[in-house]
């Protein structure tokens, strides 16, 4: 049980540490077609 | 029952509602496949867990932790999961064109032949997808049917007929009509899964002693069927084997960012960052549908040791309603799984109708038509398409979470390659777009039926090296092909081979302003 949760959770947690480097290369490229707006999260 | 009726009815009246709005907002071929590419994060998120949470998910995975214990866990949920946290790699890039792709196939013939006067690349993904899509519409209208019918009463038959007028009131508004009513819906299903989920602790008396009960059991999945091994449900392979719950893992995670609904989902947030926090936002919805799935499939193992002689374990959900539920739980987990059902249904009867007409027709006939006339041919298709599936299911050919599986390994061995290196590799060509999605598809079906336990592996693996070949011994891409993914700012001459390719088809209006 404990090896199947945490191989779950650790994708979850690889999600989101993808998902915020992405933003910050999006934030690094200044382009604002793309969502850049000098916050990381913040889109618009 | 009357809150049942009344939960049931305020749904329809909404999905009537959301349709008609959708039929006013949509204009253009842009608004009608990918919601003009303005869609906000809330929405987004709504819609993209929606179609996420399919009734492979809601019925399918708790079959088979059921069945096959927490490996199904580590086959389906983290799968998926694994496969969603790649699908931001797809967004970062698919998304930076000024005017994205507005639909897969054309996204493929945008990257590999944009030269081309008629593209039999997107005219052979277009084919793919169609035949791809036939099935996962297939699988939502069993799954309705399942359930429907051994909850009420109603004749399978029937329920599956039942079901055609509900995708069909949610797929003829096109894409934000699928949007608006898979926000509802994510609501709707996330409620349903925790109600049923606590009315399962609660009988069983919580994590603890379902565990127990788990390490211990040998009761066979089916009356009279074998008996189980003691403790094989905890264990994390369950009854699979290392190499099959490998294929179920991979077919799922890497099919995932690679199947083309998804990246067609990417095409429609406003911007990439809106595209990548939506997978984000969507991840954390997902813990609160698939933790209660968890709890509801391991659940039913206490609950109802066997299941009736004939039934699959698809039926497990449909049992424990009608057996350990009060009513009102019940209709609103039965409301819930109807909406998961015409949540990826609609989406997919979609993609699958949209490929059909707009990259085979369209593409091969060259002709020009009105965005008027696109949209009522698409409804036609969307029309016809479901009622397909609708026959098809009459004789349900498959266990749902399965065919999944084997659908999205398809795709993942035909498209995985193309996608991938086409967005990130700019040597990418189309001489090697051509053997990545022949190979690949090809390889997949002949290793499925002999039988292998990986055909995924094996099928991507022999396509790269069909790739590789392919693209060292061909002339490199055009600039025009790839620099719209690399670069901020694109050349003329790229702008102009894009333009021309979204006019061919049709007669195309002025931008819309941002909306959502």
């Amino acid at each position: 049980m404990g090896i199947a949760m945490m191989t779950w959770v650790g994708t979850m947690i690889f999600s989101f540490l993808l998902g915020t480097f992405l933003c910050y290369k999006v934030e690094k490229s200044g382009v604002k077609r793309w969502g850049a707006t000098g916050k990381l999260f913040k889109y618009k | 029952m009357i809150w049942y009726v009344a939960v049931f009815i305020f749904y329809i009246i909404f999905l009537i509602w959301a349709n008609i709005k959708s039929l006013q907002t949509a204009e253009s071929i842009d608004d009608y496949t990918t919601g003009g590419h303005r869609m906000g994060l809330l929405m987004g998120i709504g819609t993209t867990a929606a179609t996420w949470v399919s009734v492979a998910s809601v019925i399918g995975v708790p079959g088979y932790l059921y069945s096959s214990g927490v490996a199904a866990v580590i086959g389906w949920v983290a799968g998926w999961c694994f496969g969603g946290a790649l699908i931001p790699i797809v967004a970062y890039k698919i998304r930076r064109p000024e005017k994205p792709a507005r639909t897969f196939p054309e996204f493929i013939r945008l990257r590999f032949e944009p030269f081309q006067k008629k593209s039999t690349l997107q005219a052979i993904v277009g084919i793919l997808m169609f035949i791809g899509y036939l099935l996962l519409v297939n699988i939502q209208v069993t799954g309705f049917g399942i359930v429907f019918s051994s909850i009420t009463g109603m004749d399978y038959k029937l329920a599956i007929f039942g079901f055609l007028l509900f995708i069909l009131i949610t797929s003829v508004g096109g894409f934000w009509s699928v949007a608006a009513t898979d926000t509802l819906n994510t609501v709707l299903i996330t409620v349903g899964v925790l109600l049923a989920s606590g009315v399962v602790w609660s009988l069983t008396g919580g994590l603890g002693n379902i565990l127990d009960t788990l390490a211990t059991t040998t009761a066979p999945t089916n009356v009279g069927g074998p008996a189980l091994d003691e403790g094989v449900l905890l264990s994390p392979l369950g009854t699979f084997g290392l190499g099959t719950l490998f294929s179920i893992f991979i077919s799922n995670s890497l099919g995932t960012p690679s199947s083309p609904h998804w990246v067609t989902r990417m095409l429609a947030p406003q911007n990439v960052k809106v595209a990548i926090l939506q997978v984000m936002g969507t991840i954390v919805v997902l813990l609160f549908i698939m933790g209660p799935l968890i709890i509801i499939g391991l659940g039913a193992k206490v609950l109802l040791p066997s299941i009736p002689e004939g039934k699959t374990t698809d039926y497990i959900i449909p049992l424990i309603i009608q057996d350990y539920t009060p009513p009102i739980v019940g209709g609103i987990t039965l409301v819930a799984i109807c909406a998961a059902a015409i949540s990826t249904a609609n989406s997919m009867l979609l993609h699958c109708a949209t490929s059909l007409y707009y990259d085979v027709y369209l593409n091969i006939s060259s002709k020009r038509i009105s965005d008027r006339k696109f949209k009522n041919w698409l409804r036609l298709s969307i029309f016809a398409i479901a009622t397909v599936a609708v026959v098809l299911a009459i004789n349900p050919p498959w266990f749902l979470a399965m065919g999944f599986v084997y659908v999205y390994g398809g795709f993942g061995a035909a498209f995985f390659l193309v996608v991938f290196l086409g967005l990130y590799w700019k040597r990418m060509n189309r001489a090697g777009a051509y053997a990545g999605i022949i190979i690949g598809s090809v390889v997949y079906v002949v290793a499925k039926a002999m039988g292998y336990d990986t055909p995924f592996v094996i099928a991507v693996a022999t396509s790269l090296i069909g790739v590789l070949l392919a693209v060292y011994f061909t002339k490199r891409s055009p600039l025009e092909a790839y620099e719209p993914y690399f670069e901020a700012e694109v050349s003329h001459s790229t702008k102009q081979v894009a333009e021309t390719i979204r006019n061919n088809s049709h007669e195309e209006k002025a931008d819309r302003s941002e909306v959502g």
